[in-house]
């Protein structure tokens, strides 16, 4: 660990972008190198964001992830909290300004687009159209990435309360299985190797 | 009463001990019999091999020494910072497409490989493909091709076979038998894991083709054996280490056995950075950095070099001398060239009804109809294809999802509810043309953070290699239409820029002029410096390539040994 070089800012956004543009590549997510294991925040506000820069998050986050058709979302997995501990890595310095100006336009663009105080009070729609005109900013690339992390990542981390994550993908949570595993070795093996199926 | 429990751990009444514990240690000033750079795939079998024959060996491993017992399912930890791999602690490589761009930093997947003792068995997928008889010798068969260094191995599949069978027994592999395996001289010690419902689909799908599907092959215990147990289908083999050590990682298998002759010293957190030689040419040991950072030395009457791909390249290259002005070994001029990567290619589909992808192994049957290169196909290429998904949640809702899907609100969400357990990937495994400009060099301008040069990746895939991928593409796409998926999509195929599998950068050969090793893995320039890890490979096979790293380890350790004893290093 002594010998580790954490990746600047720069870096890791470019890394991002590419991962936006390629898609297919899993994201090096080396500004979460020491991401703290522990749980003694939750729900105690935030550590590092503001209350309003908190506000923006949360209601960005719902965007990516909402709670609808009955299941939670990155509100009810804390993702925010997630992020808010992520914020608290020494090397992530540099990207927290990137975020924060990032949380800040989007304000802003709500005031100019609805007249409303901030992105949180903006309807959902005009939310949705906010962020569309960005999608493929750094920004975006950056925070979306950090709110699915924070989703499905181990609970340890702060987020994917209680397996939310896990459950919403239809993931059971144990440490090991016994076939059958799925729908079609249960019905179709070993007899599937005479083409009936 | 004594019991084996997660894998090497040994728990005899309250006392658990490890197999570190007690280990036979050597001092620095005695010279052992043989130092090995490298505790992995290779690494491992060489150790155990030389100490069970009664040699004085230390492993020099550049990781720490983990436990079965310490390995978790923590996807943030293990595939997005990748804790246990090279690039964490060093991520600085940089990258040129050929030798007259400029070098930039890699901002791909780099060249990677995992840290700590065992090496990449720990965290691999343990699919355990044999080559084929044809893989040794293809230059005779296909013919040259322009631009490429297409060479016969020294050694036939006949001579190997013995220790690919020494490789299932002595590691612990389970499969079965299929219409197009090689030869084999005893059958399989473990029958193969249970089928997954890809394997299902898989095995409908060739049946509906006219093709042929097998069990895979894996360095996985199907029951328990050897003192460990048997899978317990967690599903986390590809990139996590298996807390239950069914896994036969050398880890739990060889390392322990190693290390119980007495005469093994593992030295982990020990980072090998010159090999010495004297004024004969000859190699006295090797220089390290040990835990704390300070310069040690430990001799020896051999080296041995299994540090994977990379890092022997590395080795080699920066342990020059008046002798060795290019580095060592290297007189051909080809120590890190000819690199291979296995190229491959996939088809995701999603199904009907559940498949469960993350409960299990991470392959169920494997497709060998196109193995062999076909010269009616019009180009050099052969692969298998197999049912393989190896992704958890967080890799697979950044990246895995059909390109027409939104990437995030409701349609994203639900999408990901649809998906994640209904989705199955045919992967076609496949070759790479041996090229000599594809190689690793040291970067003349970046120093990683010990100060050594950065290592510099040259790689440009063969456009028979593109054609072997796209042609491959539309068998996957064909058998994923004949399994009847209701929703079928590409992983875009682009151009290499790093990878797991680090093959053919101290090639076997005969002629010193063209090759780095002998066919005993002897240095041609140096009589008594061993080359045996990926890097030995002449050809690349058809990915999965640890099988045949373990069986040329199994076979060079016989014969290092044998030149031992009888004073002929």
């Amino acid at each position: 660990m002594t010998h580790r070089e954490l990746l600047p800012r720069r870096a890791f956004l470019i890394d991002a972008a590419r991962v936006a543009a390629a898609g297919w590549l899993t994201l090096e997510v080396q500004l979460l190198a020491a991401c703290a294991r522990d749980t003694s925040s939750r729900d105690t506000g935030f550590a590092h964001l503001t209350i309003a820069e908190g506000r923006t998050l949360r209601a960005f986050a719902a965007q990516i992830l909402p709670s609808d058709d009955g299941t939670p979302g990155a509100e009810e997995a804390g993702v925010v909290s997630f992020i808010d501990r992520a914020f608290g890595m020494p090397f992530f310095a540099d990207s927290v300004t990137v975020i924060r100006s990032g949380l800040a336009d989007l304000d802003a663009r709500a005031n100019v687009l609805g007249g409303r105080r901030d992105f949180a009070s903006a309807s959902s729609a005009d939310q949705i159209a906010i962020m569309r005109a960005i999608e493929t900013t750094p920004f975006f690339v950056t925070v979306r990435t950090l709110v699915v992390i924070g989703m499905f990542a181990d609970p340890s981390y702060g987020g994917n309360r209680d397996h939310v994550g896990w459950s919403l993908l239809g993931s059971e949570h144990r440490p090991s299985f016994t076939a059958p595993f799925g729908w079609y070795d249960t019905h179709l093996a070993p007899g599937a190797s005479t083409g009936t199926a | 009463m004594v019991r084996y429990a997660s894998g090497s751990r040994c728990v005899d009444g309250d006392r658990v001990t490890t197999p570190q514990q007690g280990q036979r240690t050597y001092a620095e000033r005695d010279a052992v019999d043989f130092v090995i750079v490298g505790s992995g795939a290779a690494g491992g079998v060489l150790a155990k091999e030389l100490a069970t024959v009664g040699f004085n060996v230390v492993v020099m491993e550049q990781g720490p020494w983990r436990q079965p017992s310490e390995f978790t399912h923590d996807e943030l930890a293990i595939e997005q910072r990748h804790d246990w791999l090279n690039i964490a602690t060093e991520p600085y490589q940089t990258f040129r497409t050929t030798e007259a761009d400029a070098p930039r930093r890699n901002t791909g997947l780099n060249l990677r490989y995992m840290r700590g003792v065992g090496g990449s068995t720990v965290h691999f997928a343990a699919n355990y493909w044999r080559f084929r008889p044809s893989d040794f010798k293809e230059r005779s068969i296909f013919g040259s091709i322009p631009g490429a260094g297409l060479a016969d191995w020294p050694i036939t599949y006949e001579e190997l076979e013995p220790y690919y069978t020494k490789v299932d027994w002595e590691i612990g592999v389970s499969g079965a038998p299929g219409p197009f395996d090689p030869p084999r001289s005893r059958p399989y010690p473990m029958p193969p894991l249970p089928i997954k419902s890809s394997g299902v689909l898989l095995e409908r799908a060739a049946n509906r083709l006219g093709l042929h599907a097998q069990p895979a092959p894996f360095a996985i215990n199907s029951e328990l054996r050897d003192g460990r147990s048997a899978c317990m289908a967690c599903g986390r083999c590809a990139n996590y280490g298996c807390e239950f050590g069914a896994k036969s990682s050398t880890l739990v298998t060889v390392i322990p056995k190693a290390i119980a002759t007495g005469k093994c010293e593992v030295r982990t957190d020990c980072t090998v950075f010159r090999v010495d030689t004297d004024k004969n040419g000859r190699a006295t040991g090797v220089v390290y950095w040990d835990g704390e950072g300070r310069e040690r030395r430990q001799k020896a009457r051999a080296t041995i070099l299994a540090a994977n791909g990379a890092e022997t390249t590395r080795l080699l290259l920066v342990s020059t001398s008046p002798q060795f002005p290019h580095g060592l070994a290297n007189s051909s001029g080809n120590v890190g060239r000819y690199l291979m990567f296995n190229c491959y290619e996939s088809t995701f589909g999603r199904f009907e009804h559940p498949v469960n992808e993350y409960k299990g192994a991470v392959a169920g049957r494997i497709i060998l109809d196109f193995y062999e290169h076909d010269a009616k196909r019009g180009f050099y290429g052969g692969g298998g294809i197999d049912a393989r998904f190896p992704y958890n949640p967080i890799g697979f809702a950044l990246s895995i999802l059909p390109k027409d899907i939104p990437s995030w609100g409701s349609d994203y969400k639900r999408a990901l509810r649809d998906y994640y357990t209904h989705t199955v990937r045919f992967t076609g495994h496949l070759t790479s043309v041996p090229q000599r400009a594809n190689s690793i060099t040291l970067d003349s301008e970046h120093k990683d953070s010990r100060g050594r040069p950065s290592l510099c990746l040259t790689y440009e895939d063969h456009a028979d290699d593109r054609t072997t991928q796209h042609w491959f593409q539309a068998k996957t796409r064909a058998l994923m239409e004949a399994a009847g998926a209701n929703k079928i999509w590409d992983q875009p195929i682009a151009p290499s820029d790093g990878s797991v599998q680090l093959l053919g950068t101290a090639r076997m050969g005969n002629d010193p002029r063209d090759s780095v090793v002998d066919r005993y893995h002897r240095a041609h320039d140096v009589p008594n410096l061993f080359v045996c890890d990926g890097s030995s490979l002449v050809t690349s096979g058809r990915g999965n390539p640890t099988m045949t790293i373990q069986a040329l380890a199994f076979r060079a350790a016989e014969h290092i040994a044998q030149f031992a004893r009888s004073h002929a290093i």
